[in-house]
């Protein structure tokens, strides 16, 4: 009785000015912090600049067809094939990591899932330095394989793509390893089992059943993964340097150097769009994925 | 086989972090390793550089000031959301949620115009701005999850022995989430005092946070001095990661903080 009469308040229009009151707060700093931002950039981009400042007078989707220039389109391909070089790496770690973590005990999960995901808590800049004082002509990394025998001359690591290659992978390992963790461990143990009994060796275990179902976790952390590697910016910057610029580094030009803040925003709306249409298409694939399964269960 | 992989990638993982800090203790000039003795002549010059302390308390401020308001105007719509459950509560949802998909970079060049056009460029009140918006995510999640866990019985009670609304919330909500506030207040402090991308692009030349002044530095030289400072960045990330863990935070069925 109490129960109900308190739910009956919570459909009256009472209730919902008092929703209005508890989300108010939130919604204004969203509001002013996050939605007119992100509409200041896009309408900066249909503008002109001038030398006294962006024309807002005038409309024009100039910006966009700048975007189009040759330059920057090197610059966004070595960004794809950066991101996508890390993220196909990524995959394929993925899976023997996850599922050896997911076999430990609930206790060394959680610590080894905290090993994992506290660098990713620990800023970039610093990340970077590790990877710089690693990656260097005389770092640690080329004075363990001189010493080792396995190369002659000192690889050249730093400033090269191979280098933001390097330390991007285990910087955004993470976003791919907590969805597909996650997902194997909600497997049902019995599945496993149950294809053992009928005969099913350990390897046709994990193709057939293991992977078809934790395929679309995978998936959806991929997609963080390569949007998280396209929009990199400490990283590439002092790994890569300015001789292999990357998108986040074009716009910090645009932006702090040219301080040509229409084509940066028309660059940041292009990138949104970009990284939102990723997103949605990651979600279509793993409701597909999980669609298509049903129909042929 | 597969332990020896995941023994080695958990190295390359911890690697840059755990050489900086090894590194930082060196007694000499030079980034030679394995060091003969430690010692914190690093440090000490670390701490006597004023672009490093000034930075340092820049980033604690605003981290402090941008968890603050985020939690506690992200407390109160959770109440709304979890208690009131209206229709719209899965798009407010997604709405808060929001700053998750934008990156970093974008997010820094719409802030820099924003806070150009609105005269904000270069001030305190700005960088907040953005930290809290940029915490939101992270904070709602957690604080829906703890709400949800909080007993709506003990509430109606309260409310039937006479409290108002607002009492009993100060009485009884806001103690039983105790936890739950100090672990997302944690969070959002760790991730701000660790945000570097949207910080560069848009706070300004006098309100450089820590990892901005390390990144500024390390463009110009890299040497022992900014190996001490990232060292002391570590140890601090690291006792609030241990702080959370303590909490709970990273539990699966905890507060959800991951992304």
């Amino acid at each position: 009785m109490l129960g109900s009469s308190f739910s009956a308040d919570t459909s009256g229009s009472r209730a919902r000015s008092a929703l209005a009151i508890f989300v108010a707060p939130l919604v204004f700093l969203m509001a002013v912090g996050f939605v007119w931002p992100l509409i200041q950039a896009f309408v900066n981009s249909f503008h002109l600049n001038t030398s006294h400042g962006i024309d807002l007078e005038h409309w024009t989707i100039n910006n966009y067809l700048r975007l189009a220039d040759p330059l920057y389109l090197e610059i966004l391909l070595r960004t794809l094939r950066i991101s996508a070089a890390v993220t196909a790496i990524t995959a394929v770690l993925a899976y023997p990591i996850a599922l050896f973590i997911a076999r430990l005990s609930p206790r060394a999960q959680s610590w080894m899932i905290l090993a994992y995901v506290s660098p990713w808590l620990v800023n970039t800049v610093v990340k970077a330095l590790g990877w710089t004082l690693l990656l260097r002509t005389n770092g640690v990394v080329n004075t363990l394989l001189l010493q080792l025998g396995i190369v002659d001359t000192p690889l050249r690591l730093l400033l090269t793509e191979t280098g933001v290659v390097i330390a991007l992978v285990p910087g955004h390992f993470m976003f791919a390893l907590l969805p597909l963790w996650t997902a194997i461990c909600a497997l049902d143990p019995a599945l496993s089992w149950a294809a053992g009994t009928l005969g099913a060796t350990p390897s046709a275990v994990f193709w057939r059943i293991v992977l078809p179902l934790t395929l679309p976790a995978l998936i959806a952390g991929l997609v963080i993964n390569f949007i998280m590697n396209m929009t990199a910016f400490a990283i590439p910057m002092l790994l890569g340097g300015v001789r292999n610029m990357v998108v986040s580094m074009l716009a910090y030009q645009l932006d702090l150097i040219s301080l040509d803040w229409p084509l940066g925003g028309a660059l940041a709306v292009t990138l949104l769009a970009f990284t939102l249409a990723l997103v949605w298409a990651g979600q279509r694939i793993a409701v597909l994925g999980i669609a298509g399964r049903a129909a042929k269960i | 086989m597969i332990l020896a992989f995941n023994i080695v990638m958990l190295v390359v993982v911890l690697a840059p972090v755990v050489l900086v800090v090894w590194i930082s203790f060196t007694p000499t000039a030079s980034f030679v390793l394995p060091l003969s003795e430690l010692s914190l002549r690093w440090y000490r010059e670390a701490l006597s550089y004023p672009g490093f302390v000034d930075a340092f308390f820049l980033s604690v401020e605003v981290a402090a000031i941008a968890s603050l308001i985020t939690v506690a105007a992200t407390f109160l719509a959770a109440y709304g959301l979890v208690r009131y459950s209206p229709k719209a509560a899965p798009a407010l949802m997604g709405f808060f949620t929001a700053p998750l998909l934008v990156p970093a970079v974008v997010f820094g060049i719409a802030m820099l115009q924003f806070v150009n056009r609105i005269g904000l460029y270069n001030r305190l009140l700005g960088l907040v701005l953005a930290h809290a918006v940029l915490v939101i995510p992270f904070a709602i999640r957690s604080l829906a999850s703890t709400l949800r866990g909080v007993p709506e019985e003990l509430e109606w009670a309260a409310m039937i022995l006479g409290c108002s609304r607002i009492r009993m919330m100060l009485r009884v909500t806001l103690p039983l989430c105790a936890r739950g506030l100090v672990t997302a207040s944690l969070f959002c402090f760790l991730l701000s005092f660790s945000e570097v991308t949207t910080t560069i692009f848009m706070s300004g030349p006098s309100l450089q946070t820590l990892p901005v002044r390390i990144y500024n530095y390390m463009s110009d030289r890299i040497d022992p001095t900014v190996a001490a400072v990232s060292a002391l960045v570590v140890f601090i990330s690291l006792a609030l990661v241990l702080a959370l863990n303590m909490l709970g935070a990273f539990r699966r069925t905890g507060s959800r903080l991951y992304p």
